[in-house]
């Protein structure tokens, strides 16, 4: 017992320590502050009356969301107190393993909507692709850091196969680059995969693009990565196209590029959407004073939650948060490409990336620029989990920033 | 293989590159949503809104009631009553609930229910289908119970809706006109008057929800109906049934085609009665009342022509002929040539001409309707004979240029400008002779007795009335009170002088011919003689050359009392079938009746000359509860025939009652038991007899007759009409009408 001790305390010296050094980034977590008080607002104000109309209690998702909030905000300051390099192995195996065993117990849940996307446990539900967003991102820092020279070595694999089927092609084709992209590639493709078995289709996509940001930022190039990418998209198309995706996924696409198209109201969430951003015009109608939130919007709680922003807070408040989103992004980089190693820059970088990728999918879905995939919108849309997954993260990036040498001008 | 712990390979270009690629592209997409926010809100805003709008707010309308039309008198001539219109929502019928639907309907409303079955079907995702409207109050509670009973609300819906009310049926229809389904006006003063009578319908705009609830924070506009507007007519029931009635008679005993009439005002030009017949029933304006265009459309051959003679038809009786019919005037016209040219001086009182029957001008000989000639004339006797030849003489002093200006003056070129559409201005060359256009000396001639010219009968009384209320020509109006909702006025109708055309002495000069046209024995207008009222007018027949020789158009035209008109009267008989076919003939008579009436009705007071003082009929005394003898005693003292019925020794009542006026040998009945029987009599056929005979007939029967129409005791004065019914049993000693006319010397 006294050695595991020992050992931990080792292990936990070798990480340089359990809690992290230095400052966290006031700037970042200034707007993350900022952003997570918007967000609840706008939450408050876009579901009350349907919280109101089918739950009976106008507040009840402020209230479930406030105490998420309250989790998540004193997770991600105790999480930006520890020393992220501590994660580094265990946050792979673990998160991976968890996400793994999450997915596929979501498979056995009841269908929601057609989709097997959430684990419900009495009456807390959550979605388990909420926390493999981030155990992908933990689990190929870790590979991308720990194996970065395999990723840049062009030498050719040793194993006797490899070998035979270098030479045959003449070329080293089949090096250890090849094989880093193989193997990060089939870690994406698992996730993906999982997470499309559950009818999942934003999540998917969410998943793909945080793989291929990580990648990229863990400096995966040449034309196998590219044409993995291609591969990827292609097989998606292939899919939709032979049919092979869920019916109401190809009815919304269907519904996307044919905007009259109408069978049992597939239109119906994205046209009130429009509806609310083209009534909040320039300047909105004010907080509070949104009427498509009336039960027009459907779900406002959740993917079309911007909508009602727009339509209360207008153009200009609408532009504000997403250059809001833009800082935090931008923090974030900063914080990343500053960090102290690569593992703390992959994952700073990581989770803003997907931040991004979020915000824009559910803006452009609300917008009715892309298919509706159905992707929640970061610190408003709600979601307890996704909040508490969401600053917990950022509770990393916090984390990163203590040791993150950004030049203060 | 040793890996570095260096953060981000600072000095790995591509690591580098990676990064601010990456960035950039999140910037770049972050920037497109912020524009297509910017699109979509700013931009595109207006469509959206709009659509949002229509959607959250459900919008009720609150109908407008469509404003009353009123005599005025006040008495109700047009209405709007609630009704209601019932639809079904087809998109909630269900396989469950359709018999339901559609057997309730078919039992309630008797409406096709094999019909309504395909329609439902047929409309199957909407949401509306109009089922039946103007559904009235029984009905409707009768549906709002079975809907209920069946649970069938939001199914089968009941909506508010209005009808229109003619209570008076056909009365002054050609004026009033009727309104379409929708409740616009289509016809006449419903027509010209839509947007007064219509008011505007009010919105009760409220929040809903996205499941059709109200919004809980209880937004709510109501922006109140504007009630329609009502309308008080100067158009007088009273009068208007009069000239009704004295029209209806005509049109039966003349065969007419059709046959109009206005009465106006003499001094304002407000219409007090218009009436056109054949007519219509403005609450169901469809039916085709004239039994020769219903015979003409059985008769037709092909289906087609059956549907265009229909539509013919109806446009035909809802036409307002008295203000959109052109027609020749004829002789009426000379009452404007002999005005004009006594205005000019290019005659006087006293020029004379003498009359040989005919006059050759302009190369052509025109013959007068007496070819013995009326031998020496003065402008009066022009006027009283209805002279042709001096009206050409005279047509010719005037000349083109003075005869056109009066033409103008009086207002025959232009439209007289009343508040009712159908009235058409003239157009030069063709309604009339234009010097700009053509005019020559014989169109003058025939201009000059009233051929050639068209005018409308509204034009005529127009100018018929400046002559009779000293030269002021007016605009005729018909709208004389616009009432708000709650009886206030809102606009009241001043007259309108459109200017003098004669002098006042001008005018009373003409208007003293005219009444010598109606009250002398040599008149051409005598039959409209209404006793005690002194009528001044003109006859007038004239050919439709249009339609071919023996086509005529009778009218009269006229204003009395003589030397202070209170109405105006325009008669016209249109294409008169029979021998009689003249203005004097049968035009005059209707206008007697109605000035007779009419003025009676207005309680203007009768001035009696010498002569008719002198025939003047007493008054029955009273001698009720008088001793037998002594009331015998008195009544044949003035020259009633008395008869007594019992054998009382008091009078306990009489008939006629005291204080009726019938001839002076008139019979009067005692009653001296209260038990005793009315004693009855049978009314016989007066047709045809002079008045003398008819009252020997009368008092042989026990009754007595007034005279009405002219009353020269002479041969040629007959009766043509009688008020009570040939045949019919009543009370000794009543009273019965019997217009008189004569057929003699009536010939124009």
């Amino acid at each position: 017992m006294a050695s595991a001790v020992r050992n931990i305390k080792k292990y936990i010296d070798s990480k340089g320590g359990l809690f992290a050094k230095g400052s966290i980034d006031l700037k970042l977590f200034g707007c993350l502050l900022l952003m997570l008080v918007i967000g609840l607002v706008m939450l408050l104000s876009a579901t009350y009356p349907y919280a109101y109309y089918y739950e009976n209690n106008s507040l009840l998702y402020f209230k479930n969301q406030c105490f998420g909030a309250a989790i998540g905000f004193v997770l991600m300051l105790f999480i930006s107190k520890l020393n992220y390099n501590l994660f580094r192995e265990i946050g792979a195996v673990v998160g991976t393993g968890a996400s793994i065993v999450l997915l596929l117990w979501a498979l056995t849940e009841p269908a929601y909507n057609g989709t097997h996307r959430y684990i419900y446990l009495g009456t807390f539900q959550f979605q388990p692709s909420d926390v493999a967003k981030f155990a992908l991102i933990l689990t190929l820092a870790c590979i991308l850091d720990k194996y970065h020279h395999a990723v840049l070595s062009k030498k050719p694999l040793q194993a006797k196969i490899f070998v035979k089927a270098n030479s045959l092609i003449g070329k080293p084709v089949f090096n250890y680059s090849l094989k880093m992209i193989a193997v990060c590639g089939i870690l994406v493709v698992v996730y993906t995969g999982l997470v499309i078995a559950g009818s999942h289709l934003s999540g998917a996509i969410l998943m793909m693009c945080i793989g291929i940001s990580l990648l990229y930022l863990g400096e995966i190039r040449g034309k196998w990565f590219v044409a993995g990418i291609i591969g990827g998209i292609a097989v998606i198309w292939l899919a939709y196209e032979a049919g092979f995706l869920k019916e109401y996924m190809e009815r919304r696409i269907t519904a996307w590029v044919d905007k009259d198209f109408e069978p049992l109201g597939a239109r119906w969430q994205v046209n009130q959407a429009l509806y609310a951003i083209g009534s909040g015009g320039l300047l909105g109608k004010g907080l509070g004073n949104s009427t498509l939130k009336y039960l027009y919007v459907s779900e406002p709680q959740n993917d079309m939650i911007f909508s009602i922003v727009v339509e209360e807070l207008g153009f200009i408040g609408a532009a504000l948060i997403i250059i809001l989103f833009a800082l935090i992004v931008w923090r974030g980089v900063v914080i990343g490409v500053n960090a102290q190693n690569r593992y703390g820059a992959l994952i700073a970088m990581g989770v803003v990336f997907q931040l991004a990728v979020q915000v824009i999918l559910n803006i452009a879905v609300a917008t009715d620029s892309i298919p509706n995939t159905g992707i929640s919108l970061p610190f408003f849309s709600y979601g307890r989990t996704a909040l508490i997954m969401m600053l917990i993260e950022f509770g990393f990036v916090l984390s990163v920033s203590r040791t993150s040498k950004i030049r203060r001008r | 293989m040793a890996f570095k712990r260096d953060g981000m390979n600072k000095n790995s270009l591509t690591a580098k590159r990676g990064v601010i690629l990456l960035v950039l592209f999140a910037v770049i997409l972050m920037g497109a949503c912020i524009l297509r926010i910017g699109y979509l809100s700013v931009i595109k805003g207006e469509t959206y809104r709009e659509k949002a709008e229509r959607q959250q707010l459900s919008d009720s309308s609150l109908s407008a009631t469509r404003g009353t039309i009123y005599d005025s008198n006040m008495n109700v001539l047009a209405q709007s009553a609630s009704v209601w219109l019932i639809y079904v929502n087809p998109s909630k019928v269900t396989q469950d609930n359709i018999d339901k639907v559609v057997n309730g309907l078919v039992d309630l409303l008797e409406i096709d229910g094999e019909k309504l079955r395909e329609d439902i079907a047929k409309n199957a995702s909407k949401g509306y289908l109009k089922v039946k409207s103007q559904i009235e109050y029984t009905q409707q509670s009768a549906l709002k119970e079975y809907i209920s009973e069946n649970e069938l609300v939001n199914i089968i819906c009941i909506d508010p809706d209005t009808k229109r009310y003619y209570p008076n049926a056909s009365l002054a229809s050609t004026v009033i006109g009727f309104t379409g389904v929708d409740g616009n006006g289509l016809y006449g003063i419903e027509y010209f008057y839509d947007d007064l009578l219509t008011g505007t319908d009010g919105r009760i705009i409220t929040a809903k929800d996205g499941v059709q609830s109200e919004l809980m924070n209880a937004y709510e506009i109501v922006y109140d109906a504007q009630q329609g507007l009502s309308l008080v007519l100067t158009i007088n029931s009273e009068i208007q049934t009069i000239l009704t009635d004295a029209l209806a008679a005509a049109l039966k005993e003349t065969g007419a085609k059709n046959v109009y009439g206005i009465v106006s005002e003499t001094s304002t030009g407000a219409i007090l009665a218009m009436a056109n017949l054949p007519d219509y029933d403005p609450n169901n304006p469809s039916e085709i009342t004239s039994q020769a265009a219903l015979d003409k459309i059985a008769a037709a051959q092909s289906e087609e022509e059956q549907n265009k003679l229909i539509q013919e038809a109806r446009y035909s009786q809802w036409k307002n002929k008295s203000i959109a019919d052109f027609y020749f005037p004829g002789s009426v016209f000379k009452t404007f040539l002999v005005a004009a040219a006594l205005e000019e001086n290019v005659i006087t009182d006293s020029t004379s001409y003498t009359c040989h029957g005919t006059i050759s001008t302009a190369g052509r000989t025109i013959k007068d309707y007496n070819p013995k000639g009326h031998g020496a004339e003065t402008p009066r006797t022009l006027l009283v004979n209805s002279c042709n030849t001096f009206s050409v003489v005279v047509g010719q002093k005037l000349g083109i240029d003075l005869f056109y200006k009066y033409y103008e003056a009086f207002g025959f070129t232009e439209r007289t400008g009343i508040d009712i559409n159908g009235e058409d201005t003239p157009k030069a060359g063709v309604a009339y002779y234009d010097p700009d256009v053509s005019f020559s000396a014989s169109d003058l001639a025939s201009a000059s007795f009233g051929q050639g010219n068209s005018v409308t009968p509204l034009q005529i009384i127009n100018a018929i009335s400046a002559i009779g209320n000293g030269g002021h020509l007016m605009t005729p109006y018909i709208v004389d009170k616009v009432l708000d909702s709650e009886g206030n006025i809102v606009k009241e109708t001043t007259p309108i002088e459109k200017r003098q055309v004669i002098s006042e002495t001008t005018a009373a000069q003409v208007a003293d011919y005219m009444k010598d046209v109606v009250n002398t024995d040599k008149g051409t207008g005598k039959n409209a003689y209404a006793a005690g009222y002194a009528v001044a007018g003109k006859t007038g027949t004239s050919e439709k050359l249009s339609e071919g020789e023996g086509v005529y158009i009778a009218s009269f035209a006229g204003f009395a009392p003589y030397d202070d008109p209170v109405i105006s009267v325009v008669i016209i008989i249109d294409e008169p079938k029979g021998y009689n076919y003249s203005g004097g003939a049968i035009a005059a008579p209707v206008a007697g009746e109605v000035f007779e009436k009419a003025l009676k009705y207005l309680g203007v007071e009768q001035t009696f000359t010498e002569e008719e003082l002198a025939e003047m009929i007493v008054e029955t005394p009273e001698v009720t509860g008088k001793e037998v003898d002594a009331a015998k005693k008195e009544l044949e003292g003035a020259g009633y025939t008395v008869r007594i019925i019992g054998d009382g020794t008091t009078v306990i009542s009489q008939s006629p009652e005291a204080g009726r006026s019938i001839p002076s040998n008139g019979a009067v009945i005692l009653y001296t038991k209260t038990d005793s029987e009315k004693q009855m009599a049978v009314v016989p056929d007066f047709t045809g007899l002079t008045v003398s005979q008819a009252n020997k007939l009368a008092v042989s029967r026990g009754l007595n007759i007034k005279i009405s129409g002219s009353s020269a005791s002479n041969s040629e004065v007959v009766a043509y009409r009688q008020e009570t019914e040939i045949g019919s049993e009543v009370e000794q000693g009543t009273v019965i009408t019997v217009y008189f006319k004569t057929t003699v010397g009536v010939g124009d």
